[in-house]
Protein backbone atom coordinates (compact mmCIF):
# COMPACT_ATOMS: atom_id res chain seq x y z
CA UNK A 1 0.00 0.00 0.00
CA UNK A 2 2.94 2.60 1.09
CA UNK A 3 4.21 1.59 -2.39
CA UNK A 4 1.34 2.36 -4.58
CA UNK A 5 1.17 5.31 -2.21
CA UNK A 6 4.29 6.94 -3.41
CA UNK A 7 3.67 5.32 -7.00
CA UNK A 8 1.04 7.97 -7.26
CA UNK A 9 2.92 10.77 -5.19
CA UNK A 10 5.64 10.36 -7.82
CA UNK A 11 3.28 10.46 -10.89
CA UNK A 12 1.45 13.41 -9.43
CA UNK A 13 4.71 15.01 -8.41
CA UNK A 14 5.76 15.25 -12.47
CA UNK A 15 2.83 16.02 -13.21
CA UNK A 16 3.28 19.36 -10.80
CA UNK A 17 6.75 19.63 -12.26
CA UNK A 18 5.59 19.50 -16.07
CA UNK A 19 3.12 22.27 -15.20
CA UNK A 20 5.42 24.52 -13.52
CA UNK A 21 8.55 24.27 -15.60
CA UNK A 22 5.73 25.10 -18.41
CA UNK A 23 4.58 28.01 -16.91
CA UNK A 24 7.54 29.12 -15.53
CA UNK A 25 10.00 28.58 -19.13
CA UNK A 26 8.60 26.83 -21.94
CA UNK A 27 5.12 29.28 -22.40
CA UNK A 28 7.67 32.59 -21.67
CA UNK A 29 9.63 31.28 -24.14
CA UNK A 30 6.86 30.74 -26.63
CA UNK A 31 5.20 33.90 -26.28
CA UNK A 32 8.67 36.03 -26.83
CA UNK A 33 9.20 33.84 -30.01
CA UNK A 34 9.21 35.60 -33.29
CA UNK A 35 6.24 33.08 -34.28
CA UNK A 36 3.85 34.95 -32.23
CA UNK A 37 4.49 37.94 -33.21
CA UNK A 38 3.68 38.38 -36.85
CA UNK A 39 2.89 41.80 -38.76
CA UNK A 40 5.06 43.77 -36.89
CA UNK A 41 8.43 45.01 -38.81
CA UNK A 42 10.87 46.97 -37.72
CA UNK A 43 10.44 49.45 -40.66
CA UNK A 44 6.93 50.61 -39.76
CA UNK A 45 8.23 54.19 -37.85
CA UNK A 46 6.39 57.05 -37.52
CA UNK A 47 6.11 60.26 -35.70
CA UNK A 48 2.71 61.62 -36.16
CA UNK A 49 4.19 64.42 -37.97
CA UNK A 50 4.81 63.83 -42.08
CA UNK A 51 6.83 66.96 -41.79
CA UNK A 52 10.21 66.57 -39.88
CA UNK A 53 13.59 66.57 -41.52
CA UNK A 54 17.03 65.80 -40.42
CA UNK A 55 18.10 69.02 -40.47
CA UNK A 56 15.62 70.28 -38.05
CA UNK A 57 15.58 67.34 -36.13
CA UNK A 58 19.14 67.81 -35.52
CA UNK A 59 18.21 71.51 -34.27
CA UNK A 60 16.05 70.91 -32.28
CA UNK A 61 18.17 67.43 -30.39
CA UNK A 62 20.98 70.96 -29.98
CA UNK A 63 18.74 72.85 -28.33
CA UNK A 64 17.11 70.67 -26.08
CA UNK A 65 20.99 69.10 -25.41
CA UNK A 66 21.57 72.72 -24.35
CA UNK A 67 18.54 73.13 -22.09
CA UNK A 68 19.56 70.26 -20.41
CA UNK A 69 22.90 70.83 -20.08
CA UNK A 70 22.16 74.14 -18.34
CA UNK A 71 20.37 72.27 -15.32
CA UNK A 72 23.95 71.16 -14.10
CA UNK A 73 25.33 73.59 -12.07
CA UNK A 74 28.70 75.63 -13.50
CA UNK A 75 29.65 76.26 -10.06
CA UNK A 76 30.19 74.58 -7.17
CA UNK A 77 27.89 71.56 -5.55
CA UNK A 78 28.04 68.49 -3.22
CA UNK A 79 26.31 65.17 -4.32
CA UNK A 80 25.53 63.02 -1.23
CA UNK A 81 25.20 59.42 -1.47
CA UNK A 82 23.20 58.26 2.14
CA UNK A 83 22.67 54.68 0.98
CA UNK A 84 26.79 54.06 0.60
CA UNK A 85 27.95 57.00 2.85
CA UNK A 86 30.03 59.07 0.10
CA UNK A 87 30.43 62.66 -1.22
CA UNK A 88 31.30 63.63 -4.69
CA UNK A 89 32.42 67.22 -4.81
CA UNK A 90 31.56 69.23 -8.12
CA UNK A 91 33.34 72.47 -9.37
CA UNK A 92 32.64 73.19 -13.26
CA UNK A 93 30.96 70.58 -13.88
CA UNK A 94 34.17 68.16 -12.86
CA UNK A 95 34.76 66.17 -10.04
CA UNK A 96 37.38 67.28 -7.74
CA UNK A 97 37.09 65.39 -4.72
CA UNK A 98 35.25 62.41 -3.44
CA UNK A 99 35.29 60.13 -0.23
CA UNK A 100 33.81 58.66 2.57
CA UNK A 101 30.83 60.45 4.94
CA UNK A 102 28.29 59.60 7.54
CA UNK A 103 24.49 60.11 7.32
CA UNK A 104 20.98 59.55 8.72
CA UNK A 105 20.85 56.22 11.08
CA UNK A 106 17.17 56.23 10.16
CA UNK A 107 15.88 55.59 13.18
CA UNK A 108 13.61 56.50 15.13
CA UNK A 109 14.02 57.69 18.97
CA UNK A 110 11.23 57.22 21.32
CA UNK A 111 11.41 58.89 24.81
CA UNK A 112 11.25 56.20 27.80
CA UNK A 113 7.93 57.68 28.63
CA UNK A 114 6.80 57.20 24.75
CA UNK A 115 5.50 60.70 25.06
CA UNK A 116 8.24 61.80 22.73
CA UNK A 117 9.78 60.73 19.10
CA UNK A 118 12.75 62.29 17.52
CA UNK A 119 12.99 60.65 13.90
CA UNK A 120 16.89 60.66 12.72
CA UNK A 121 17.29 60.58 9.04
CA UNK A 122 19.10 62.50 6.24
CA UNK A 123 16.31 64.59 3.98
CA UNK A 124 16.71 63.20 -0.20
CA UNK A 125 16.55 66.03 -2.51
CA UNK A 126 18.06 69.52 -3.26
CA UNK A 127 19.17 71.43 -0.63
CA UNK A 128 21.32 74.83 -0.58
CA UNK A 129 23.97 75.81 1.82
CA UNK A 130 22.52 78.58 3.90
CA UNK A 131 25.47 79.41 6.08
CA UNK A 132 29.16 78.94 6.40
CA UNK A 133 30.81 78.69 10.24
CA UNK A 134 34.54 78.19 11.12
CA UNK A 135 34.73 76.67 14.80
CA UNK A 136 31.37 75.86 15.36
CA UNK A 137 29.71 75.50 19.20
CA UNK A 138 27.04 72.69 18.96
CA UNK A 139 24.08 73.46 20.67
CA UNK A 140 22.47 70.32 21.98
CA UNK A 141 19.05 69.38 21.35
CA UNK A 142 16.62 67.61 23.87
CA UNK A 143 17.49 64.12 22.06
CA UNK A 144 21.37 64.00 22.81
CA UNK A 145 20.57 64.02 26.33
CA UNK A 146 17.80 61.71 25.62
CA UNK A 147 19.83 59.54 23.74
CA UNK A 148 22.37 59.12 26.48
CA UNK A 149 20.09 58.51 29.13
CA UNK A 150 20.95 61.81 31.10
CA UNK A 151 18.29 64.30 32.43
CA UNK A 152 17.45 67.70 30.11
CA UNK A 153 18.90 70.74 31.34
CA UNK A 154 16.79 73.62 30.75
CA UNK A 155 16.99 75.82 27.64
CA UNK A 156 20.86 77.79 27.65
CA UNK A 157 22.24 75.63 30.27
CA UNK A 158 26.30 75.37 30.00
CA UNK A 159 26.25 71.60 29.59
CA UNK A 160 23.97 71.98 26.22
CA UNK A 161 27.40 73.93 24.55
CA UNK A 162 29.84 71.69 23.21
CA UNK A 163 32.88 73.26 21.59
CA UNK A 164 34.94 70.94 18.99
CA UNK A 165 32.54 67.78 19.13
CA UNK A 166 31.25 69.91 14.98
CA UNK A 167 34.80 69.65 13.84
CA UNK A 168 36.57 72.89 12.45
CA UNK A 169 33.48 74.01 10.19
CA UNK A 170 30.30 73.87 9.59
CA UNK A 171 27.65 74.65 6.79
CA UNK A 172 24.22 75.13 7.37
CA UNK A 173 21.97 73.29 4.74
CA UNK A 174 18.09 74.88 6.82
CA UNK A 175 15.84 73.07 9.11
CA UNK A 176 18.76 72.19 11.46
CA UNK A 177 20.79 70.44 8.84
CA UNK A 178 24.27 70.43 8.42
CA UNK A 179 27.69 69.24 6.92
CA UNK A 180 30.22 69.14 9.59
CA UNK A 181 33.26 67.29 11.13
CA UNK A 182 33.23 64.92 13.96
CA UNK A 183 35.29 63.43 16.71
CA UNK A 184 34.03 59.88 16.22
CA UNK A 185 36.47 59.34 13.31
CA UNK A 186 36.04 55.58 13.71
CA UNK A 187 32.24 55.72 12.14
CA UNK A 188 32.72 57.34 8.91
CA UNK A 189 31.26 55.69 6.00
CA UNK A 190 28.48 54.34 7.98
CA UNK A 191 24.98 55.11 8.27
CA UNK A 192 25.31 56.65 12.20
CA UNK A 193 23.73 60.32 12.57
CA UNK A 194 20.77 61.67 13.72
CA UNK A 195 20.18 63.54 10.05
CA UNK A 196 23.78 65.84 9.38
CA UNK A 197 26.17 64.77 7.14
CA UNK A 198 29.69 64.41 9.21
CA UNK A 199 33.02 64.45 7.10
CA UNK A 200 36.54 63.68 7.30
CA UNK A 201 38.69 66.90 8.74
CA UNK A 202 40.64 67.52 5.17
CA UNK A 203 37.62 66.51 3.14
CA UNK A 204 35.29 68.80 5.57
CA UNK A 205 38.01 71.49 4.94
CA UNK A 206 37.88 70.88 1.31
CA UNK A 207 34.44 71.06 0.97
CA UNK A 208 34.42 74.23 3.09
CA UNK A 209 36.40 75.95 0.98
CA UNK A 210 34.51 75.40 -2.33
CA UNK A 211 31.09 75.74 -1.45
CA UNK A 212 29.84 79.43 -1.27
CA UNK A 213 26.63 80.16 0.46
CA UNK A 214 23.59 78.96 -2.20
CA UNK A 215 25.85 76.03 -3.37
CA UNK A 216 23.46 73.35 -4.55
CA UNK A 217 23.92 70.14 -2.41
CA UNK A 218 22.32 66.78 -4.03
CA UNK A 219 20.90 63.83 -1.87
CA UNK A 220 19.76 60.85 -2.63
CA UNK B 1 -0.11 28.10 -0.78
CA UNK B 2 -2.67 27.13 -3.31
CA UNK B 3 -0.33 24.65 -5.34
CA UNK B 4 0.12 22.91 -1.64
CA UNK B 5 -3.61 22.97 -0.77
CA UNK B 6 -4.24 21.68 -4.25
CA UNK B 7 -1.55 19.09 -3.86
CA UNK B 8 -2.84 17.78 -0.26
CA UNK B 9 -6.32 17.50 -1.70
CA UNK B 10 -5.06 15.21 -4.42
CA UNK B 11 -3.18 13.19 -2.10
CA UNK B 12 -6.35 12.91 -0.05
CA UNK B 13 -8.46 11.85 -3.02
CA UNK B 14 -5.36 9.04 -4.12
CA UNK B 15 -4.90 7.74 -0.51
CA UNK B 16 -9.15 7.20 -0.63
CA UNK B 17 -8.70 5.80 -4.23
CA UNK B 18 -6.41 3.22 -2.68
CA UNK B 19 -8.10 2.82 0.69
CA UNK B 20 -11.23 2.06 -1.45
CA UNK B 21 -9.71 -0.65 -3.87
CA UNK B 22 -8.17 -2.58 -1.24
CA UNK B 23 -11.75 -2.66 0.56
CA UNK B 24 -13.47 -4.05 -2.56
CA UNK B 25 -10.57 -6.60 -3.83
CA UNK B 26 -10.16 -7.73 0.23
CA UNK B 27 -11.51 -11.31 -0.83
CA UNK B 28 -8.75 -11.77 -3.43
CA UNK B 29 -5.34 -12.96 -2.56
CA UNK B 30 -2.56 -10.76 -2.51
CA UNK B 31 -0.93 -11.40 -5.81
CA UNK B 32 -4.02 -10.25 -8.02
CA UNK B 33 -4.54 -7.04 -5.55
CA UNK B 34 -0.93 -6.29 -6.70
CA UNK B 35 -1.24 -6.75 -9.95
CA UNK B 36 -4.72 -4.66 -10.24
CA UNK B 37 -3.03 -1.78 -8.68
CA UNK B 38 -0.05 -1.70 -10.65
CA UNK B 39 -2.58 -1.33 -13.41
CA UNK B 40 -4.53 0.99 -11.58
CA UNK B 41 -1.13 3.53 -11.16
CA UNK B 42 -0.74 2.95 -14.97
CA UNK B 43 -4.50 3.91 -16.29
CA UNK B 44 -4.41 6.94 -13.03
CA UNK B 45 -0.92 8.36 -14.60
CA UNK B 46 -1.80 8.00 -18.18
CA UNK B 47 -5.77 10.30 -17.38
CA UNK B 48 -3.36 12.40 -15.10
CA UNK B 49 -1.23 13.08 -18.03
CA UNK B 50 -3.71 13.46 -20.45
CA UNK B 51 -5.67 16.31 -17.76
CA UNK B 52 -2.17 18.16 -17.62
CA UNK B 53 -0.91 17.90 -21.14
CA UNK B 54 -4.95 19.38 -22.15
CA UNK B 55 -4.79 21.93 -19.55
CA UNK B 56 -0.96 22.93 -20.17
CA UNK B 57 -2.27 23.07 -24.20
CA UNK B 58 -5.31 25.29 -23.38
CA UNK B 59 -2.82 27.28 -20.95
CA UNK B 60 -0.60 27.95 -23.77
CA UNK B 61 -3.08 28.51 -26.35
CA UNK B 62 -4.53 31.52 -24.29
CA UNK B 63 -1.22 32.75 -23.20
CA UNK B 64 -0.07 33.35 -26.89
CA UNK B 65 -3.19 35.09 -27.91
CA UNK B 66 -2.92 37.50 -25.18
CA UNK B 67 0.30 38.69 -26.38
CA UNK B 68 -1.31 39.48 -29.76
CA UNK B 69 -4.21 41.60 -28.16
CA UNK B 70 -1.28 43.23 -26.11
CA UNK B 71 0.55 43.90 -29.48
CA UNK B 72 -3.29 45.13 -30.74
CA UNK B 73 -3.82 47.32 -27.89
CA UNK B 74 -0.82 49.10 -28.50
CA UNK B 75 -1.09 49.40 -32.56
CA UNK B 76 -4.41 50.92 -31.97
CA UNK B 77 -3.34 53.60 -29.65
CA UNK B 78 -1.16 55.09 -32.35
CA UNK B 79 -3.67 54.43 -35.26
CA UNK B 80 -3.67 56.97 -37.95
CA UNK B 81 0.22 58.52 -36.90
CA UNK B 82 2.09 59.58 -40.47
CA UNK B 83 5.12 57.22 -41.03
CA UNK B 84 8.16 58.77 -41.59
CA UNK B 85 11.66 57.79 -42.64
CA UNK B 86 12.84 54.94 -41.02
CA UNK B 87 16.63 57.08 -41.61
CA UNK B 88 15.30 59.50 -39.01
CA UNK B 89 14.39 57.18 -36.15
CA UNK B 90 17.33 56.69 -33.78
CA UNK B 91 17.29 60.54 -34.31
CA UNK B 92 13.56 61.08 -33.29
CA UNK B 93 14.70 58.48 -30.60
CA UNK B 94 17.62 60.81 -29.55
CA UNK B 95 14.73 64.24 -29.73
CA UNK B 96 12.28 62.36 -27.14
CA UNK B 97 14.99 61.01 -25.32
CA UNK B 98 16.23 64.45 -24.30
CA UNK B 99 12.31 66.18 -24.26
CA UNK B 100 11.42 62.85 -21.50
CA UNK B 101 14.67 64.15 -19.74
CA UNK B 102 13.66 67.36 -19.26
CA UNK B 103 10.50 66.43 -18.19
CA UNK B 104 11.95 64.52 -15.65
CA UNK B 105 14.01 67.33 -14.50
CA UNK B 106 11.16 69.64 -13.59
CA UNK B 107 10.44 67.44 -10.54
CA UNK B 108 11.50 68.00 -7.48
CA UNK B 109 11.89 64.35 -6.90
CA UNK B 110 14.66 61.52 -7.92
CA UNK B 111 14.10 60.39 -10.96
CA UNK B 112 15.64 56.98 -13.17
CA UNK B 113 16.87 57.05 -16.77
CA UNK B 114 18.10 53.90 -18.50
CA UNK B 115 19.78 54.07 -21.47
CA UNK B 116 19.84 50.40 -23.26
CA UNK B 117 21.93 52.00 -26.24
CA UNK B 118 24.70 53.41 -23.93
CA UNK B 119 24.23 50.59 -21.73
CA UNK B 120 23.93 53.53 -18.25
CA UNK B 121 21.57 53.90 -16.23
CA UNK B 122 21.40 57.24 -13.84
CA UNK B 123 19.47 58.41 -11.10
CA UNK B 124 18.79 62.35 -11.29
CA UNK B 125 17.66 65.09 -9.46
CA UNK B 126 16.53 68.47 -10.92
CA UNK B 127 18.42 67.25 -14.26
CA UNK B 128 21.67 66.54 -12.23
CA UNK B 129 23.05 63.14 -12.46
CA UNK B 130 23.68 62.50 -9.18
CA UNK B 131 24.77 58.06 -9.85
CA UNK B 132 25.72 56.59 -12.89
CA UNK B 133 25.99 52.83 -13.30
CA UNK B 134 27.33 50.51 -15.97
CA UNK B 135 24.24 48.30 -16.91
CA UNK B 136 26.55 44.73 -16.85
CA UNK B 137 23.50 42.88 -18.44
CA UNK B 138 20.44 43.07 -19.81
CA UNK B 139 17.34 41.26 -21.51
CA UNK B 140 13.81 42.83 -22.94
CA UNK B 141 11.15 41.30 -23.86
CA UNK B 142 9.97 40.80 -27.54
CA UNK B 143 7.21 43.38 -27.33
CA UNK B 144 9.85 46.12 -27.17
CA UNK B 145 12.03 44.30 -29.89
CA UNK B 146 9.29 44.10 -31.74
CA UNK B 147 7.19 47.03 -31.15
CA UNK B 148 7.10 49.77 -33.76
CA UNK B 149 8.16 53.45 -34.40
CA UNK B 150 4.61 54.89 -33.46
CA UNK B 151 4.41 52.62 -30.63
CA UNK B 152 7.50 53.06 -29.51
CA UNK B 153 6.98 56.74 -28.80
CA UNK B 154 3.73 56.38 -27.39
CA UNK B 155 5.53 54.15 -24.60
CA UNK B 156 9.36 55.70 -24.16
CA UNK B 157 8.22 59.02 -25.31
CA UNK B 158 7.57 61.16 -22.14
CA UNK B 159 8.55 60.02 -18.32
CA UNK B 160 6.54 56.95 -16.95
CA UNK B 161 5.79 56.58 -13.68
CA UNK B 162 6.11 53.84 -11.45
CA UNK B 163 2.73 52.56 -9.95
CA UNK B 164 4.03 49.58 -8.22
CA UNK B 165 6.98 48.36 -6.16
CA UNK B 166 8.24 45.16 -5.31
CA UNK B 167 12.16 44.49 -3.24
CA UNK B 168 13.88 41.62 -1.71
CA UNK B 169 15.10 44.14 0.75
CA UNK B 170 13.14 46.62 2.83
CA UNK B 171 13.08 49.82 0.44
CA UNK B 172 13.35 52.23 3.38
CA UNK B 173 14.01 50.68 6.45
CA UNK B 174 13.51 52.11 10.06
CA UNK B 175 14.21 51.40 13.21
CA UNK B 176 12.64 52.19 16.13
CA UNK B 177 14.54 52.86 19.42
CA UNK B 178 13.23 53.38 22.45
CA UNK B 179 15.45 55.80 24.96
CA UNK B 180 17.67 54.48 27.33
CA UNK B 181 16.79 54.77 31.08
CA UNK B 182 20.22 55.51 32.59
CA UNK B 183 23.83 55.80 31.38
CA UNK B 184 25.27 52.76 31.53
CA UNK B 185 22.11 51.36 29.45
CA UNK B 186 22.92 54.21 26.37
CA UNK B 187 27.07 52.92 26.65
CA UNK B 188 25.39 49.05 26.17
CA UNK B 189 23.58 49.63 23.07
CA UNK B 190 26.59 51.72 21.65
CA UNK B 191 28.55 48.92 21.87
CA UNK B 192 25.81 46.29 20.22
CA UNK B 193 26.54 46.52 16.56
CA UNK B 194 24.31 44.64 13.73
CA UNK B 195 26.07 42.01 11.77
CA UNK B 196 26.55 42.82 7.83
CA UNK B 197 23.49 40.69 6.27
CA UNK B 198 24.26 38.61 3.12
CA UNK B 199 21.49 40.94 0.73
CA UNK B 200 20.01 39.33 -2.74
CA UNK B 201 18.93 42.60 -3.97
CA UNK B 202 16.56 42.37 -6.33
CA UNK B 203 13.51 44.62 -7.28
CA UNK B 204 11.14 45.09 -9.84
CA UNK B 205 8.67 47.78 -10.78
CA UNK B 206 5.09 48.20 -12.81
CA UNK B 207 4.96 51.40 -14.67
CA UNK B 208 1.56 53.74 -15.74
CA UNK B 209 2.04 51.94 -19.42
CA UNK B 210 1.87 47.97 -18.26
CA UNK B 211 4.98 46.77 -18.22
CA UNK B 212 7.31 45.97 -15.51
CA UNK B 213 11.22 47.01 -14.77
CA UNK B 214 12.87 44.19 -12.93
CA UNK B 215 16.38 45.45 -11.68
CA UNK B 216 18.98 42.75 -10.11
CA UNK B 217 21.61 43.49 -8.31
CA UNK B 218 24.96 41.41 -9.17
CA UNK B 219 28.76 41.00 -8.66
CA UNK B 220 29.95 39.32 -11.12
CA UNK B 221 28.26 38.89 -15.03
CA UNK B 222 28.78 34.67 -14.14
CA UNK B 223 26.08 35.61 -11.52
CA UNK B 224 23.71 37.56 -13.96
CA UNK B 225 23.99 34.36 -15.88
CA UNK B 226 23.08 31.57 -13.56
CA UNK B 227 20.65 34.04 -11.68
CA UNK B 228 17.94 31.60 -11.52
CA UNK B 229 18.12 31.57 -7.70
CA UNK B 230 15.32 28.68 -6.74
CA UNK B 231 14.84 29.03 -3.10
CA UNK B 232 16.39 32.29 -2.69
CA UNK B 233 13.16 34.21 -1.16
CA UNK B 234 11.95 36.54 -3.16
CA UNK B 235 12.61 35.03 -6.85
CA UNK B 236 10.86 31.46 -5.55
CA UNK B 237 7.90 33.62 -4.05
CA UNK B 238 7.65 35.43 -7.07
CA UNK B 239 7.46 31.83 -9.41
CA UNK B 240 5.43 29.93 -6.96
CA UNK B 241 2.90 32.87 -7.31
CA UNK B 242 3.04 33.17 -10.78
CA UNK B 243 2.17 28.97 -10.80
CA UNK B 244 -0.61 29.51 -8.69
CA UNK B 245 -2.00 32.26 -10.75
CA UNK B 246 -1.56 30.47 -13.86
CA UNK B 247 -3.57 27.36 -12.08
CA UNK B 248 -6.29 29.99 -11.15
CA UNK B 249 -6.93 31.13 -14.55
CA UNK B 250 -6.98 27.17 -15.79
CA UNK B 251 -9.79 26.63 -13.71
CA UNK B 252 -11.46 29.46 -14.86
CA UNK B 253 -10.66 29.03 -18.54
CA UNK B 254 -9.61 33.09 -18.43
CA UNK B 255 -7.03 34.46 -20.62
CA UNK B 256 -3.91 35.03 -18.36
CA UNK B 257 -1.86 38.50 -18.19
CA UNK B 258 0.85 39.42 -20.56
CA UNK B 259 3.08 41.72 -19.20
CA UNK B 260 6.08 42.86 -20.79
CA UNK B 261 9.59 42.74 -18.82
CA UNK B 262 13.01 44.56 -18.63
CA UNK B 263 15.70 42.70 -17.19
CA UNK B 264 19.14 44.62 -16.29
CA UNK B 265 21.65 43.65 -14.18
CA UNK B 266 23.80 46.40 -12.03
CA UNK B 267 26.26 46.16 -9.04
CA UNK B 268 24.80 45.12 -5.93
CA UNK B 269 25.22 47.62 -4.03
CA UNK B 270 24.31 50.73 -7.00
CA UNK B 271 20.78 48.38 -7.43
CA UNK B 272 20.29 48.89 -3.45
CA UNK B 273 21.14 52.66 -3.54
CA UNK B 274 19.08 53.12 -6.72
CA UNK B 275 15.80 51.06 -4.78
CA UNK B 276 16.72 53.39 -1.55
CA UNK B 277 16.68 56.69 -3.15
CA UNK B 278 13.70 56.66 -6.09
CA UNK B 279 10.53 57.61 -4.38
CA UNK B 280 7.62 55.31 -4.60
CA UNK B 281 6.01 57.26 -7.97
CA UNK B 282 8.84 58.12 -9.12
CA UNK B 283 9.04 59.18 -13.06
CA UNK B 284 11.31 56.96 -15.64
CA UNK B 285 12.67 57.63 -18.84
CA UNK B 286 13.80 54.71 -20.87
CA UNK B 287 15.95 54.18 -24.24
CA UNK B 288 15.86 51.27 -26.22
Amino acid sequence: MIRNFFIYLAILAVGILFFASMVLFAIPALQESTLVLPGIKQSEYGSGDGTIDRASLERDISKLQAKLDKLTPADAYIIINTSENHFYLYKGKQMIRHGLCSTGKNERLVSEERNKEYVFFTPQGVKTVKGKQKNPVWAKPNWAFIEEGLPIPPPGDPSRFESGTLGAYKLTLGDGYMIHGTIYKRFIGQSVTHGCVRMLDEDLEAVYNTLQVGSKVYIY
Amino acid sequence: MRIWRLYTIHCKSVQKFIFISMKNHSDEGFDSLFEKKSNGAKNFAIVFFVIVIGLTSVYTYLSVGVVRDRMQVAKSQVEGAVSVDPSLIDLMKQKAWVESLIKMAAGDSVGLSIDLEQLTIQLELKGVVVMKSKIRDYSTSGFFRRMDGNVYFSTFGSPLTIVKFESSIEKNPFKVVIAPKNEAEAEAAVAKKDSVLDENVFWTVKFDRDFELNIQGIDSIAEAQSKYKLGKGFEFERDLRNIAKSFEHILKFSKPVYTPEILISIPENEAKAILRALPRKALVTIRI
